[in-house]
């Protein structure tokens, strides 16, 4: 029955949190855990608490045996009080007129005078059985007087620790070393009177504020001092120093969480400095305010330092922070443990004086519930992601069962030790512990998230260079853009008023050298247009034309026409300049053969050496041949050197061969200009690419692709 | 007798060009036309049998004149006149319809007998129309999976024999010369040619459509 609520209970805290408990994990670590793992870590993570529990109470029996002071301690000098004769009292000096009681040292109020509030006189006898040597004097050493000591030697007042009316002077954690003057001391029998005043424990919130006195001794000086010093130490010095650590890593923790914006860090960083602040409350010892505000102020500490407990715990293992169901019960937390802080004062107000002792226990063991319930979550909820937290909260739970246990069962009676504990240094530690982790945790997300910047920075850089390149891409192409637009727009200026002129002049006029000069004129303007805004061709397609052009001429001519491509082809690309170049010394060769020659045969042959970058072409027909000059050289009048020229201007060549009766041969070789043409090619590409919505095809071979 | 549409912006060669038409289509009625929008309203009244159209024209592009044709009177026979002799311009005229050009510089007996040939049915083909016309054909093909589920697009495919004829057009052949490679006619070379057109201006023309049906759904 009660295993099956608690099945629920688990599944319906599993159902609010497990989405958002992978994702919410600092240390960034998920490693989901099945629910029989869960348990069976549950159960290790308890076993390691029960172990370190443990261990820590049987160290804590120890250290107080160890530090309790034995007879020994003092040396053999040392005259060690276990009885006095006590008398309930608020003179000034030793009540004899009232009658005593012989009372066991340490005395605790609670037990021998219940309820008393006020002062006790302790009369212990002591005769100097030492005398003191030449260079020894006699000390007192009382190691615990609540809350404060007067100390008389033979009725002469030698020592006070405060002030001795209310408020009085809290100083039930120090011990008081009273040296014992020589005039004073008598031969024989002498009287120390320590008057002791103090509050009951019903009027004080925590046991050790309880009146009482513990043990006295007598003994020579510099050993009572350095028993003193050695419990000044342990218990205060030790004490403030730990507390001044909190501190600061209590503000380290703010900063970060301040830096992080975690809640939970903030509520760490409150809880490490409200524990310093109460380790340090012996560092006021005479407060201006009752003994009943003090222990108020003290025990209202509890709460707030609760709530920033859990908070924490709460917060640090990922809880409400996606799931809206869980955001709510979060809200409901946080009502009820606000309303503690506040519940906490009115209840101790409400139950008066004598009942702070009582209120203030049983919100101890609330308190102390709680908290079990909070790590009991954490440790639920992390068993099943976050492997080193669930150790370290493992022995978190561990430690904190035994500070508690022995904290409670000393508040109720139930432990009757003094002296020095554990718990009072096992608490920083573990905070160091968690806040050691939580750095850890922070150095790990700071180390990713620098790892993130870096490679975040490396992608930036890529990019950006990219992006330069690109723009130096655009630029390149947008320079093209506008050259080719220009070029575009020379080409239609030329076509609509050079042309159309031109064109007039070829229809209308009568005479026909006219007609044809102007015919001429406009297809060599055609030419060099197309040589300003045409697209580089591949050589196939160039050879192609020129076919075309010179079978259809020659043929209207009625000129035999024999064409020879050696290779059928050929993708290399040729640039328009070069195309119409080569266009017009192949016109101005047909012309001259059509005109000239009176062939009737003309054989072309192609070939391409692509070993050599070049490309042959050979103009052959049986015609006249090409008279000579006087000077031996090749009529000028059949436009030998214009074709020549352009040949040159293409870093080509034109060799013309030619005799009376043996026809002519022109040999024309010319330069591929790969690289150069591909380039513009790969722009054109580009270019098409970004700007072409209809396919208009590659400069590659459109032959290639069909049957 | 033959109605005959007539567009160009300047006179003389308007005059040069109705004197050309008059000698290849004697008798015939020509309807002359400087500028694109009254072609268009000519287009809207008369029925022609021949248009000759200019492409750059002060108000426009002969290829609109030669699309409307196209669409209204689907028999005539548009022939672009022009100065141009690039593909890049003649092809977008031949897409909209038109059956064959006519390079302007030419003389008037070399014309006259180009329009006569292509009034008999047997339109010019260039090496570079020809390559761009495989190569508009190839980009359709490769194009095709996308849009073979719109049955609204007639698949238009070159038959094995319109492409030899395009190829060797390409390498640079002339058509008499392919039709003595091929053993065909110079008719049945001359069909191939005119099939060539009509398929690239049907499958320009549902391209066309395809294009703006999807415009129109992206407006929506």
């Amino acid at each position: 029955m009660l295993q099956r609520w608690w099945q629920n209970l688990l599944n319906r805290t599993r159902s609010a949190t497990s989405a958002q408990a992978a994702l919410e994990t600092p240390s960034g670590t998920v490693i989901p855990v099945s629910r029989a793992g869960q348990w069976l870590l549950l159960t290790l993570g308890l076993a390691l608490a029960w172990v370190v529990g443990w261990g820590l109470v049987v160290l804590n029996q120890e250290a107080i045996r160890l530090s309790k002071p034995t007879l020994a301690d003092g040396g053999a000098a040392t005259l060690l009080f276990r009885d006095a004769w006590a008398v309930a009292s608020s003179a000034s000096h030793y009540p004899l007129d009232q009658v005593g009681q012989s009372v066991g040292l340490p005395d605790e109020w609670s037990r021998s005078h219940p309820s008393y509030e006020g002062s006790i006189w302790y009369r212990v006898h002591f005769d100097t059985p030492i005398q003191p040597s030449t260079d020894k004097l006699l000390a007192a050493y009382i190691e615990r007087a609540c809350s404060n000591v007067e100390v008389h030697l033979n009725g002469q007042l030698l020592y006070r620790g405060g002030r001795m009316t209310e408020p009085v002077a809290r100083n039930c954690d120090q011990s008081h070393v009273v040296p014992l003057p020589s005039f004073l001391l008598r031969t024989g029998s002498n009287q120390l009177d320590l008057k002791v005043t103090g509050y009951p424990i019903e009027r004080v919130t925590a046991r050790q504020r309880a009146g009482g006195l513990d043990e006295v001794r007598v003994g020579p000086l510099q050993d009572m001092q350095r028993m003193h010093q050695d419990h000044e130490f342990w218990s205060n010095t030790v004490s403030q120093v730990i507390a001044g650590i909190l501190v600061v890593l209590g503000l380290f923790a703010l900063g970060l969480a301040w830096v992080r914006q975690l809640s939970y860090l903030t509520y760490f960083g409150l809880l490490t400095i409200g524990w310093s602040l109460m380790t340090g409350r012996w560092w006021i010892n005479e407060l201006p305010v009752s003994n009943a505000s003090t222990e108020v102020l003290i025990a209202m500490m509890f709460a707030p330092m609760t709530a920033f407990a859990i908070k924490f715990l709460l917060g640090y293992s990922g809880h409400g922070m996606r799931n809206r169901k869980a955001r709510d019960l979060t809200r409901q937390v946080n009502a009820i443990l606000w309303a503690q802080c506040l519940l906490l004062p009115l209840s101790l107000w409400l139950v008066g004086v004598n009942g702070l002792f009582l209120v203030a226990r049983l919100w101890y063991v609330l308190f102390a519930l709680e908290l079990f319930v909070a790590i009991g979550y954490f440790l639920w909820h992390s068993g099943r992601t976050r492997k080193p937290e669930f150790w370290l909260m493992s022995v978190a739970l561990g430690v904190v069962s035994a500070v508690m246990g022995i904290e409670l069962s000393f508040q109720n009676g139930l432990l009757r030790v003094w002296g020095v504990h554990v718990t009072y240094f096992v608490m920083p530690v573990l905070y160091a512990v968690v806040a050691v982790r939580l750095i850890q945790v922070y150095a790990g997300a700071l180390k990713t998230a620098e790892g993130a910047r870096n490679q975040l920075e490396k992608r930036v850089q890529e990019i950006s260079a990219e992006i330069e390149r690109n723009f130096n891409q655009i630029a390149e192409l947008r320079v093209e853009q506008i050259a080719e637009k220009e070029r575009k727009r020379i080409a239609a200026d030329l076509h609509d008023d050079l042309g159309a002129k031109l064109l007039t002049i070829v229809h209308t006029s009568d005479n026909d050298r006219i007609s044809t000069l102007a015919r001429e004129a406009l297809e060599e303007m055609r030419l060099s247009v197309r040589g300003l805004t045409g697209r580089p061709m591949i050589l196939s397609d160039a050879l192609a034309d020129w076919r075309a052009e010179v079978v259809s001429r020659l043929g209207q001519s009625g000129i035999e026409i024999e064409w020879r491509n050696s290779i059928d082809e050929v993708e290399e690309p040729l640039s328009a300049r070069t195309y119409v170049q080569t266009t017009r010394i192949i016109r101005e060769a047909v012309s001259n053969i059509i005109k000239h020659s009176q062939a009737s045969h003309v054989v072309i042959h192609t070939d391409v050496h692509l070993e050599h970058h070049d490309f042959l072409l050979v103009i052959q027909d049986n015609g006249k041949g090409i008279p000579m000059e006087l000077d031996g050289r090749l009529d000028r009048g059949h436009g030998m050197t214009s074709m020549k020229h352009r040949a040159k201007q293409l870093n080509g060549q034109c060799l013309v061969e030619s005799g009376p009766g043996f026809g002519t041969v022109i040999r024309l070789t010319l330069p591929l200009e790969i690289a150069v043409v591909q380039q513009k090619v790969a722009i054109e590409h580009t270019q098409a690419a970004s700007t072409a919505s209809i396919p208009d095809g590659a400069q590659g071979s459109p032959l290639g692709t069909t049957p | 007798m033959k109605q005959i549409l007539l567009l160009e912006d300047l006179p003389e060669i308007r005059a040069w060009l109705k004197t050309l038409a008059l000698q290849v289509f004697p008798g015939a009625h020509i309807s002359e036309s400087a500028r694109v929008h009254d072609a268009l309203e000519l287009v809207n009244a008369v029925r022609f049998d021949v248009a000759l159209c200019d492409l750059g024209l002060p108000d426009g592009s002969g290829v609109e004149v030669v699309q409307a044709l196209r669409e209204k009177q689907p028999d005539v026979q548009s022939v672009v006149v022009t100065i141009h002799d690039d593909d890049e311009h003649l092809f977008p005229a031949l897409q909209a319809g038109a059956f064959g050009y006519l390079l302007k510089e030419q003389s008037r007996e070399q014309l006259a007998e180009q329009l006569h040939r292509i009034s008999q049915g047997e339109p010019p083909l260039s090496p570079s129309i020809a390559r761009r016309v495989i190569k508009y054909f190839t980009a359709q093909a490769s194009q095709q999976p996308i849009s073979q589920a719109d049955s609204v697009t007639p698949h238009v495919q070159l038959t094995d024999r319109e492409n030899e004829v395009l190829l060797r057009v390409a390498k640079g052949f002339t058509l008499p010369e392919i039709g003595v490679q091929l053993n065909l006619s110079r008719h049945t070379i001359a069909d191939y040619v005119k099939q060539i057109y009509r398929k690239l201006n049907v499958s320009s023309r549902a391209e066309a459509a395809l294009e703006a049906q999807r415009l129109g759904l992206f407006r929506r």
